[in-house]
């Protein structure tokens, strides 16, 4: 059982992976990529990291793709879809580029093999809640803090780059 | 059917990655471009969950955390980035945003 | 002060006068000249101390040190550079002098000066040089100085011209002459002269003729011999007290000098090749002096031919033969050469620093046929000058009788086919010198300045008077310093009955020549010879220019052409090719490269996989 649910929900992710690189509309991009996310979040589940797949439904596919969709509504990109002249990349390096990356990944498959235990013989640690905060506030309490300042720095640089030029300060007119 | 190993979890994480390092290269949409990196962030915390739990440790799943919140904060400054440039060049369309080239 | 010291000295203080006059001294004539004439004195007295007073010595300093080759800087201070520097610092001297009052009106004065102090620095230096390299460096400093003179008064383009003929064809001597010192270097390992000499006389010498006749070309070239001899009647451009410096007295005999320097290097070819040379150039010049109308060039053609004399007489006296006494050789080349260049220092330098006080009294008149009657007007300047043509022509008892008769009976004992063409050359002598000496001096004034002519000035007699006394007693082989014995020991003279035919031949020419002329030419306005017989006039002329035509030919025909083939050569291969070819590479490159900076994203993410594969490789052990 458990096999099968692998090889589905890894199918599924790597076909939705696909997807968001292929699909021509943007918005059917962002729903594949919506779907992988849903994949992957079923494979920390298999993987008994269940903390880290509601975190990664609730962080990526809730906040950052809806945030994408938001700003692909904001921005009117219609009309650019008319078909135009390619000037991309020509046909040579596409196919270099799918040659390369292909030949990574079967060096990968062929010559990484990596000796590990099955899964059951292992203790699934990541299954406790209460392992998460104990580390985070304990061993990883410095690099909590500076994530802490990174969003910081991050909202107010959001702020300052979405002001319009030469627009008053909202109330003081 | 796949057997389940660390390797297999590897590989899907490999295959998840240059895929989205494809759409990197061959996408000329922006917001497109900017999806595929946040796909390759996620083959990258695949990798990692799968990585802690076939050694038995934590150290991966809580750097998945910090990857989380590094992915969501930039996401946010890049949108904006985005949104800004928009607005400059009225477009989102890579190769027109070529004010470097001289 | 040791000798070498005080050598050095003069050797030094010429050319700081002339660094000082460069630097500080170029708008203000009056300062320059008073510096270079003290500077003149200073040499004058350092060198007749060294020559009379001083030990003869051997001092070197080690200077350049190449991969086998060691190029030294010193003095070699035997006899014959005693003499040669006392005859350098004394004519100098007058020649400054006067040409205080020559130049006194010129603008350029401090050049002029400046030039002259060069030109002694460089001169002393050959006259001093130990080695041939030395003497090589200082000979193309005297070249150059001697274009810097030439070229005084150089808004005149024939000036520019002949400065510039006179250095190329000293540069084409030159040639030969570095490929001399070169070929003796590699042959006998040193070029020190007297390491040669020591080689020579253990008899450890390898026998070479290419080393003399190479080393000759350099005597051809600045003595003006055949077939470089063009330059000399063209540097008569330069002002008079330059001509009487450095193309009469000094420079020219620059190649005399070398050659008595490298006579341990001569062999009995060689020795030939040169003797036929000078004589051959003492014939040639003396036939073309006989057509001239400017005065300094006729005495310019009589410098030819009198050098044309001391080469002959060299190449006569240095010839290898066995002697009575067991040596094996004689130094009577050295002698009879150096004798006779002595002699014609005084003399010539006399001649010309009249021609140029002649000159200036008819305010740069050079035409013969345009002066005349000056004997009445310029009294002083007539009375020297006469003295000067006497010695020239071989009136007994003065100069150039005695030296002139050492080559005579020198020539008599040798080859007789030499002494017929040196006696002929005599008689051309004479002839032609009193043709000058009658049509400037004699005779009705022929011009308008010629009829305001006036002596100089003290500072333009005062030299001549001093070259008159000496070209008086210079002579009396007895009246010289001891100092100078060992060099003037072997003078030739004919014995018993040679002497007589000697005497005889030599106060024959005189006669003949000097009457002939005397009787043919009326010092009137135009040449008797060419009124006469003026095809004979034209074939004098012909054989004057034929050397010129010869060379003017050959430079547009053959040397231009190869001139621009190589160029065409340089302009396409090299410029074209490898210069601006490299550099093309050069940009072709920055522009591949810069033609990655496409400012697309896509592209760049495309050298990063690149990137990426190339590192994966490595990883994989591939690479």
């Amino acid at each position: 059982m458990g096999q099968f649910l692998f090889s589905f929900f890894a199918c599924f992710a790597a076909l939705c992976a696909a997807g968001v690189v292929v699909c021509k509309n943007v918005v059917n991009a962002a729903m594949c990529l919506l779907l992988c996310l849903l994949g992957v979040a079923a494979l920390f589940i298999r993987l008994d990291a269940f903390l880290l797949a509601f975190l990664l439904l609730l962080v990526y596919a809730g906040a950052v793709v809806a945030l994408f969709l938001f700003i692909i509504m904001l921005l009117d990109t219609r009309g650019e879809q008319a078909p135009q002249a390619r000037r991309g990349l020509t046909i040579v390096p596409r196919v270099v580029a799918v040659a390369l990356i292909g030949a990574g990944l079967a060096s990968l498959a062929l010559r990484g093999r990596l000796a590990a235990p099955a899964a059951a013989d292992v203790p699934a640690v990541g299954a406790s809640l209460k392992l998460y905060a104990y580390l985070l506030f304990t061993t990883y309490l410095l690099p909590v803090e500076i994530i802490g300042f990174l969003l910081l720095t991050a909202m107010l640089g959001v702020i300052v780059l979405s002001k319009r030029e030469g627009e008053h300060s909202g109330y003081g007119n | 059917m796949l057997p389940e190993t660390l390797n297999s979890y590897v590989i899907l994480s490999a295959v998840l990655f240059g895929l989205g390092f494809l759409g990197v290269l061959l996408r000329r949409n922006t917001l497109v471009i900017y999806m595929c990196l946040e796909l390759m962030l996620v083959a990258s915390t695949l990798a990692l969950v799968a990585f802690s739990r076939f050694n038995g440790t934590m150290e991966g799943n809580i750097f998945v955390f910090f990857i989380l919140t590094v992915a969501a904060a930039e996401v946010a400054v890049g949108l904006a980035i985005v949104v800004a440039l928009f607005r400059r060049t009225q477009t989102v369309r890579v190769d027109r945003l070529d004010a470097l080239k001289h | 002060m040791a000798p070498s010291h005080l050598a050095f000295l003069v050797l030094a203080v010429p050319a700081a006068s002339a660094g000082f006059i460069a630097l500080f001294l170029r708008r203000r004539g009056g300062p320059a000249s008073a510096l270079s004439v003290l500077a003149a004195v200073a040499v004058a007295a350092g060198a007749g101390w060294l020559a009379l007073h001083g030990p003869r010595f051997e001092a070197s300093r080690e200077w350049l040190r190449l991969a086998g080759l060691t190029v030294s800087f010193g003095f070699n201070f035997d006899d014959l550079a005693a003499l040669m520097l006392a005859i350098v610092g004394l004519v100098g001297l007058c020649v400054h002098v006067f040409s205080l009052g020559y130049m006194r009106d010129d603008e350029a004065r401090a050049r002029y000066f400046g030039g002259l102090s060069i030109f002694m620095f460089s001169m002393i230096g050959v006259v001093l040089a130990d080695n041939l390299f030395m003497m090589f460096i200082f000979w193309e400093l005297v070249g150059f100085s001697s274009w810097l003179l030439i070229n005084h008064w150089y808004e005149r383009p024939a000036a520019a011209e002949a400065a510039k003929k006179a250095f190329i064809v000293n540069r084409v001597g030159d040639f030969g002459f570095l490929l001399g010192i070169i070929l003796c270097y590699h042959l006998r390992g040193t070029v020190n002269l007297s390491d040669l000499a020591a080689q020579a006389s253990s008899g450890t010498a390898p026998y070479s003729t290419a080393i003399p006749l190479l080393l000759f070309c350099g005597a051809i070239g600045k003595s003006a011999q055949l077939p470089l001899q063009v330059w000399l009647p063209d540097a008569m451009e330069g002002p008079s007290p330059v001509s009487a410096l450095i193309h009469a007295a000094t420079m020219v005999a620059a190649g005399i000098y070398m050659l008595c320097r490298i006579e341990v290097l001569m062999v009995n070819p060689a020795l030939t090749v040169i003797m036929w040379v000078g004589t051959a150039t003492a014939l040639y010049a003396a036939l073309c002096a006989i057509g001239q109308r400017d005065i300094k060039k006729v005495l310019a053609y009589s410098t030819l031919s009198q050098l044309g004399y001391m080469v002959a007489a060299f190449g006569m006296g240095t010839y290898f033969q066995p002697q009575a006494d067991g040596s094996y050789h004689t130094a009577s080349g050295v002698s009879a050469a150096m004798f006779h260049l002595t002699t014609h220092a005084c003399f010539k330098a006399l001649l010309f620093l009249g021609a140029g006080s002649v000159i200036y009294g008819c305010h740069h008149e050079q035409d013969i046929f345009r002066m005349g009657g000056l004997a009445g007007r310029m009294k002083l300047t007539f009375a020297t000058f006469t003295i000067g043509v006497a010695a020239i022509i071989g009136f007994p008892f003065l100069a150039g009788f005695f030296s002139k008769d050492a080559i005579l009976a020198l020539a008599f004992a040798s080859n007789r086919a030499v002494f017929a063409v040196l006696a002929l050359t005599a008689i051309l002598t004479a002839f032609y010198m009193v043709r000058l000496w009658k049509i400037v001096f004699f005779g009705a004034t022929r011009s308008e300045a010629a009829a305001r002519a006036h002596e100089g000035g003290g500072v333009l007699t005062g030299p001549l008077v001093v070259l008159a006394a000496l070209s008086l007693v210079a002579g009396w082989r007895r009246l010289y310093p001891a100092a100078f014995a060992g060099i003037l020991a072997n003078v030739p003279e004919a014995e018993g009955r040679a002497h007589g035919i000697v005497l005889g031949v030599s106060l024959a020419v005189l006669l003949i020549g000097a009457g002939a002329s005397w009787a043919f030419y009326a010092a009137s306005g135009t040449d008797e010879l060419e009124r006469r017989a003026p095809g004979l006039f034209r074939g004098l002329a012909a054989l004057q220019q034929c050397f010129d035509r010869f060379y003017a030919w050959y430079v547009a025909k053959v040397q231009q052409r190869a001139a621009m083939a190589l160029n065409f050569l340089d302009v396409i291969g090299l410029s074209g090719l490898v210069v601006r070819g490299t550099a093309g590479l050069a940009g072709l490159a920055g522009l591949g490269l810069r033609a990655l900076h496409v400012g697309r994203i896509n592209a760049y993410v495309y050298w990063f996989l690149a990137g990426v594969a190339v590192l994966w490789l490595f990883a994989a052990g591939i690479l």
